[in-house]
């Protein structure tokens, strides 16, 4: 009888410091570094800027919080900080482009590029304000593809 | 909020005969922070879209809600779902006056104090809000820096009561716009 008290006290702090470490772990999940993940849309952004400025409801079902992948040429990169770099894709004749916020963890690769060069960028997308709105977006090599 | 998008664009395309002067960003900063004795929460959404109408004062500023990005992830899950349901009211809009910004000059560096009022929309509540901002001009640069704070409970945000006690219903915002660009000049 002592050693089934045992053996179950010995069980339950087994399971307690399981359940403590998970909750530790998730508590202090970073956000997803989406390099990995692949995208639910790989798409043009006329694509996906026609789509929200046809009906914004409608786009927001099929884009919104999911990885999207985009391509075309940047109209303008601006740096606020080192870390803080957006990406601009689309025309430069039009008001609405998708702006790409990188990942802290991606911007070095942005060096290559400049404007008018065609780019492939895939991010979360978070809606539409004046741009189609992409956040921790990653810069995808399509020589490697 | 399809009229926010109206509305912006109605400010940022239209061009009256008088002389005007527009600024716009689409790449300010908003943080949020929270200070309380079970947690410290602080949120940066870096695209913030402004547009700012010297002639008359106007400014508007808006924010995507699934934008702002937190250390970690489970408080942005919860910030998203339980808080600001930014599913179902996804952005947050400013709109307001400047009513001093003739006292700025864009023309030589100068920093000057100005008054802004007006209200902030988020989930699905608007209330007035009235603070100062500050106005840099340096180098030709446009910068501008304001903060304020909301209580929770007047959007009606709820917190759940199991940690009730234990955050700060009062959340302080600062609003900085590194760079502000010229839309028109006539």
């Amino acid at each position: 009888m002592v050693v089934a008290k045992k053996n179950i006290a010995i069980v339950a702090v087994f399971i307690a410091v399981g359940f403590a470490f998970y909750f530790y772990k998730e508590y202090h999940r970073k956000p997803d570094d989406i390099s990995g993940f692949q995208p639910a849309e790989k798409i043009n952004f006329s694509v996906i800027v026609n789509g929200y400025q046809n009906d914004e409801t409608i786009a927001n079902k099929k884009f919104l919080g999911k990885i999207i992948q985009v391509s075309g040429p940047i109209t303008d990169i601006i740096k606020q900080q080192d870390t803080i770099i957006n990406v601009f894709i689309g025309d430069t004749n039009s008001l609405h482009k998708v702006s790409c916020l990188l990942d802290k963890r991606n911007v070095g690769s942005i060096d290559k590029y400049s404007k008018g060069n065609d780019i492939t960028i895939k991010g979360v997308c978070t809606g539409f304000l004046l741009d189609v709105e992409l956040n921790r977006c990653v810069i995808i090599d399509t020589s490697k593809q | 909020m399809k009229n926010y998008r109206l509305s912006i664009l109605f400010l940022l395309l239209t061009v009256d005969g008088a002389a005007q002067t527009k600024y716009f960003t689409k790449t300010g900063s908003i943080i949020f922070s929270s200070k309380s004795s079970l947690e410290n929460i602080e949120a940066v959404n870096n695209k913030v879209v402004s547009v700012w109408d010297v002639a008359t004062g106007q400014i508007e500023l808006a924010v995507l809600m699934k934008g702002f990005e937190f250390e970690k992830a489970l408080m942005q899950e919860h910030f998203n779902e339980n808080y600001v349901e930014s599913d179902k009211y996804p952005k947050a809009v400013f709109t307001g006056v400047i009513e001093n910004s003739k006292a700025i000059s864009f023309e030589k560096d100068n920093v000057v104090t100005v008054k802004v009022d007006g209200s902030l929309t988020m989930h699905g509540v608007t209330n007035p809000v009235n603070t100062t901002a500050t106005i840099n001009v340096k180098n030709g640069i446009v910068q501008a820096s304001c903060s304020f704070s909301i209580v929770l409970a007047d959007y009606k945000i709820a917190i759940p009561s199991i940690v009730s006690d234990k955050i700060n219903k009062t959340i302080a915002i600062a609003i900085s716009i590194p760079s502000f660009q010229l839309l028109t000049a006539k």
